[in-house]
């Protein structure tokens, strides 16, 4: 303003930024709290990434358990003949209180800000990860540690209420896909849409699991169908499509995710780790073996801690869940030592993610995370 | 002669040399210019080229204010040779030398040269620049384009060895590897010992995979655009190795596929009536054999001798898929291997020769998937099928062989990418720089994988089931669709890479074979019989036209303009660009956003990746595919 008649002074208000620095110490997820508003206002979906590894790490060691009891292929190596039960539950009732929490945290938050959880539907990352706390639910649903058979009514009910925010979300953003022309998926489409495919996946072999054929066919076609479309798309890498920040890299672990859980849904449907499922698991462990091949693709998001790392986490689980199932029906030594490798390196990576994690809780909840760019 | 005045005035009055001196070499080098004596005493006594005085006069201001980065450490050490007419545009390479992985020891000599054309670079070359090679050839490095026959006077060896150092920047270590071996064969050259170490280490370039758009055009990207220029000479017949493409890999697949399908139609019980000889099968595949090792060691040689040659095929974005043809042919070795040699092979052997395609797989499909510059979008062609179908060839060997997992695990892999880039390649986007416009042969590879992938599964699974007819038949179709279009296949210029483009018909052949054998019927062995007839037909055409081109014509093997392009466009022939606002604003935003980190797409073919050359350009804001057609020479439009 070059103005120089004087006129009334223009002030500049300053909106108090919403994500403000927490007075309180930011608590670990474990830990119940009472929610301050700050914690609300920035805890996003993202954040049931933490739930979902840890929902897959109980799974892989309920599996392992089972494998274990079932083939004595793991007793020839370790001499033990199952894993200590008490630790299995000990994981158990820590991954689902930090369901609980985190979960009940944000019904707070669809509560008090509500604006927000829209902001983060409308973000074309965001959106994805809303996907997040289904699936972790689901997961642990299905790795209840002492029911031996998840068939009974209680499962069945939990399985169809978290089944139907799942189909909603699905219709919603689905069809926006190709109806919404801000939203088309050359637009929006990036690694973590595969998480929306991943939820069907999931349900998709919990009803399996649970005896349901015909719904786990149902949901399964869907997903399926989606992957085939995300996975040429995200292969295109169309020009037009919306900017993925660095930071949200680990996201390319997804691709290792979606299909091996496509081939442990399969294995569920159909009964038994056949050739399809053989192929969508070998297809994940190329993947797998490519993205490792190009650690400087994710140079730029190591360099400070956010949430995303956890997505390292979750994939290889599920990685090592499908290996678990592939030396299940082959069986042999390539397979059982590829089982072992996954696994190991799975829990390693779990370990070091919640270490990291634990050292840099100042930074959680207080970070302008990557996730809602 | 003027422009040689203009030189030496300006060089007089830059250089620190000897003017005398310098001018007396000038005058000695116009007179003995086609001397031998003449030009020992160069090679002595010449080594740093005189670019300085030719620059000046034919760049001017522009190259004077680009000139400033180049380094002048050093004083000449040597007189500088100044040329006598047009000036050739070499300083422009010569600096390019400095930045570019194409490096002789020599390079350094041109640091010392107050470069004023060095950072012009190649732009200012023309292929129609008669300069004297000669001098240059000593001492100026490969990267002269300049030269024509017409002044040069009768060759003689030593002149052609001169020569020879243009190729330098392409040979293995810019030609150092070379040397070596002909100095541990005891062979004497006289620049050996005055070959200084070379400033910098040869960097890497990687030429960005926009530069090869930029440059070439045409169905398989190897026809020089007309506004670009190349490093090599263009009117001189290159050296033999320089000229051999990995598309030549081609034959080996075309022949051994023929070996195949005769091994089929020998052995196969639904063709017995035809009582077909097996012999036929055996003399097939001891010509490819044959085919495949020289085919092997020739290029064998050009990678060892001309690494850098090769290096820039594997960065063209439709050769690079020819890398995967040397260990199909392997394959197809393998598949045809006639039953009077070897029953059964080891099962070892099949993870030898997957291993390499397992490796270049992992490259090419993660370089689809991480993005960049060689997005699939981007660079999707019908020659990336050469990528896919090893997969399936390795299953298909696999499982004959009676391996299980590895099979299945190739045909996954190869299953899922196939998908990706069938569905981008039906979609023709917008973006996507390579795909023909008009029919050519490179299409029929459409046919090559679901007919390998009809029988890998029908192999697998143990029968030809379902899916595999389901496959069998989207390549009859895909077959059928580009056979009634035969017309449209014409007018293209006859190259080593047809050969690849056959073995999808012979593929097909056999799959129609391994099919009539569960579907037996007059209908399919009618097929049979007919798609083999034109498998055949068509190797023998190609056959005869290879040996027409190979010894009557005698350009089998032209110069291989397609690795010889430069890194930066001709700067003479910048245009102002019509930004493009309107439309496509909001597509073009996108675009920004999405391709920040990597600004050589955006500019994409307006730019050079030099930033410092960008000043004032608006060309980010233009697409792609709409500034080809608006950047073509000739088109002045102010920018905004």
């Amino acid at each position: 303003m070059g103005e120089q008649v004087p006129q009334s002074p223009i002030s500049v208000v300053i909106d108090p930024p919403i994500i403000i620095t927490a007075t309180a110490n930011p608590q670990e997820p474990k830990e119940a709290a009472s929610p301050s508003d700050s914690i609300l206002s920035r805890l996003h979906a993202g954040y049931f990434r933490i739930c979902l590894s840890f929902g897959a790490q109980v799974l892989l060691w309920k599996t392992l358990n089972e494998h274990v009891n079932e083939t004595n292929s793991i007793h020839s190596i370790f001499h033990t003949h199952s894993f200590p039960s008490t630790a299995f539950f000990l994981l158990y009732w820590l991954a689902l209180c930090t369901l609980i929490l985190l979960s009940f945290l944000y019904i707070l938050r669809c509560i008090f800000y509500f604006r927000l959880v829209k902001a983060e539907f409308l973000h074309h990352v965001g959106v994805n990860c809303l996907f997040l706390p289904w699936i972790s639910w689901l997961l642990l649903l299905q790795a209840i540690p002492f029911a031996k058979e998840t068939k009974n009514f209680p499962c069945q009910m939990l399985w169809w209420i978290f089944i139907v925010p799942v189909v909603i979300l699905d219709i919603k953003i689905y069809g926006q896909w190709f109806t919404t022309e801000k939203r088309f998926l050359s637009m929006v489409a990036n690694p973590t849409s595969q998480l929306s495919v991943m939820g069907n996946l999931v349900g998709a072999w919990a009803a399996a699991r649970m005896g349901w054929k015909e719904s786990g066919v149902c949901i399964f076609s869907l997903g399926l169908a989606h992957y085939l479309v995300v996975f040429i798309t995200l292969y295109q890498r169309l020009s037009g499509a919306r900017h993925f920040p660095a930071m949200l890299r680990p996201a390319f672990f997804l691709f290792v995710a979606a299909p091996s859980t496509a081939s442990l849904a399969w294995s569920s449907i159909s009964g038994s780790f056949e050739v399809p499922c053989k192929m969508l698991f070998f297809l994940s462990l190329f993947l797998f073996t490519s993205l490792i091949c190009r650690p400087s693709l994710f140079r730029k998001s190591m360099k400070r801690f956010n949430t995303a790392w956890w997505t390292y986490s979750f994939p290889l689980t599920f990685l090592a869940l499908a290996s678990a199932e592939y030396t299940r029906e082959v069986k042999g030594v390539v397979a059982s030592g590829l089982m072992l490798i996954l696994s190991t390196l799975s829990v390693l990576v779990f370990l070091g993610v919640l270490i990291v994690t634990a050292a840099n809780t100042h930074t959680l909840l207080r970070e302008n995370d990557a996730c809602l760019n | 002669m003027e422009s040689s005045k203009q030189n030496h005035l300006a060089e007089e009055g830059s250089s620190e040399a000897l003017p005398s001196l310098i001018k007396a070499i000038t005058a000695n080098e116009l007179a003995g210019f086609d001397s031998v004596e003449e030009h020992q005493d160069l090679n002595r006594r010449l080594k740093s080229t005189l670019v300085h005085p030719l620059s000046t006069s034919i760049f001017g201001i522009e190259a004077a204010a680009m000139e400033n980065e180049n380094d002048l450490s050093k004083p000449q050490r040597t007189h500088s040779v100044s040329i006598s007419m047009p000036p050739s545009p070499v300083a422009a390479h010569l600096h390019n030398t400095n930045r570019v992985l194409f490096r002789d020891e020599e390079t350094v000599l041109e640091n010392d040269n107050p470069n004023s054309a060095a950072t012009v670079s190649l732009q200012t070359q023309r292929a129609k620049f008669y300069s004297q090679p000669m001098p240059k050839g000593c001492a100026l490095n490969e990267a002269i384009t300049s030269g024509t026959s017409s002044n040069l006077p009768v060759r003689n060896p030593r002149i052609d060895k001169l020569k020879d150092k243009r190729f330098d920047s392409f040979k293995t270590w810019s030609g150092r590897l070379e040397r070596q071996l002909s100095n541990l064969r005891g062979k004497h050259r006289e620049e050996s010992e005055q070959e200084p170490q070379p400033q910098h280490r040869a960097e890497v370039e990687n030429l960005p995979v926009d530069r090869y758009f930029d440059a070439l055009e045409g169905p398989e990207l190897d026809t020089l655009r007309a506004s670009e220029e190349i490093l090599l000479p263009e009117d001189k017949k290159w050296p033999f190795l320089l000229r051999f493409p990995i598309s030549s890999f081609g034959i080996c697949l075309g022949v051994s596929s023929q070996a195949i399908m005769w091994k089929a139609l020998a052995s196969s019980a639904s063709t017995k009536f035809l009582h077909v000889s097996p012999d036929i099968n055996l003399v097939l595949w001891i010509i490819s054999i044959a085919l495949v090792l020289i085919v092997a060691i020739i290029y064998a040689l050009k990678v060892i001798f001309y690494f850098e040659a090769v290096r820039r095929e594997y960065y063209h974005p439709i050769r690079v898929n020819f890398f995967f043809a040397p260990w199909i042919a392997f394959l197809f070795l393998a598949l045809g291997v006639p039953p009077s040699v070897s029953q059964t092979l080891h099962a070892s052997l099949w993870y030898i020769l997957m291993t390499p395609i397992f490796c270049l797989e992992l490259k090419i499909y993660g370089q689809w998937m991480s993005g960049g510059q060689r997005r699939l979008s981007k660079v999707a062609n019908p020659s990336n099928h050469l990528s896919v179908v090893g997969n399936f060839v390795g299953a298909l060997l696999g499982a004959t062989m009676g391996l299980k997992e590895g099979p299945i695990f190739f045909f996954a892999v190869g299953l899922a990418h196939y998908t990706v880039l069938f569905v981008t390649l039906y979609q023709r986007l917008p973006t996507n720089e390579t795909l023909p416009k008009e029919l050519h042969p490179v299409f029929f590879l459409f046919v090559a994988a679901p007919s390998v992938a009809s029988m890998a599964w029908a192999r697998i699974q143990g029968s030809f089931d379902y899916g595999s007819r389901i496959a069998y038949f989207i390549a009859l179709f895909l077959y059928f669709s580009l056979a009634v279009r035969v017309n449209f296949f014409r007018g293209f210029r006859f190259s080593l890479a047809w050969w690849a483009y056959t073995f999808p018909m012979t593929g097909a052949a056999i799959a129609t074979i391994r099919y009539s054998d569960v579907a037996t019927s007059i209908v399919s062995r009618t097929l049979t019989i007919v798609l083999c007839i034109v498998a055949t037909l068509i190797v023998s055409a190609l056959l005869v036209t290879t040996i027409i081109h190979a010894f009557v014509l005698g350009d089998l093997f032209p110069n291989d303009i397609a690795i010889a392009i430069s890194k930066r466009r001709p700067k003479t022939t910048r245009r102002w660009y019509h930004r493009r606002s309107g439309s496509s604003d909001t597509k073009v935003e996108e675009y920004l956003k999405y391709s920040n980190s990597d600004s050589k797409d955006i500019e994409g073919s307006t730019n050079s990746s030099n930033k410092q050359e960008m000043s004032g350009s608006l060309h980010k804001n233009v697409e792609r595919h709409h500034s080809h057609d608006v950047l073509e020479p000739c088109k002045f439009d102010v920018f905004l």
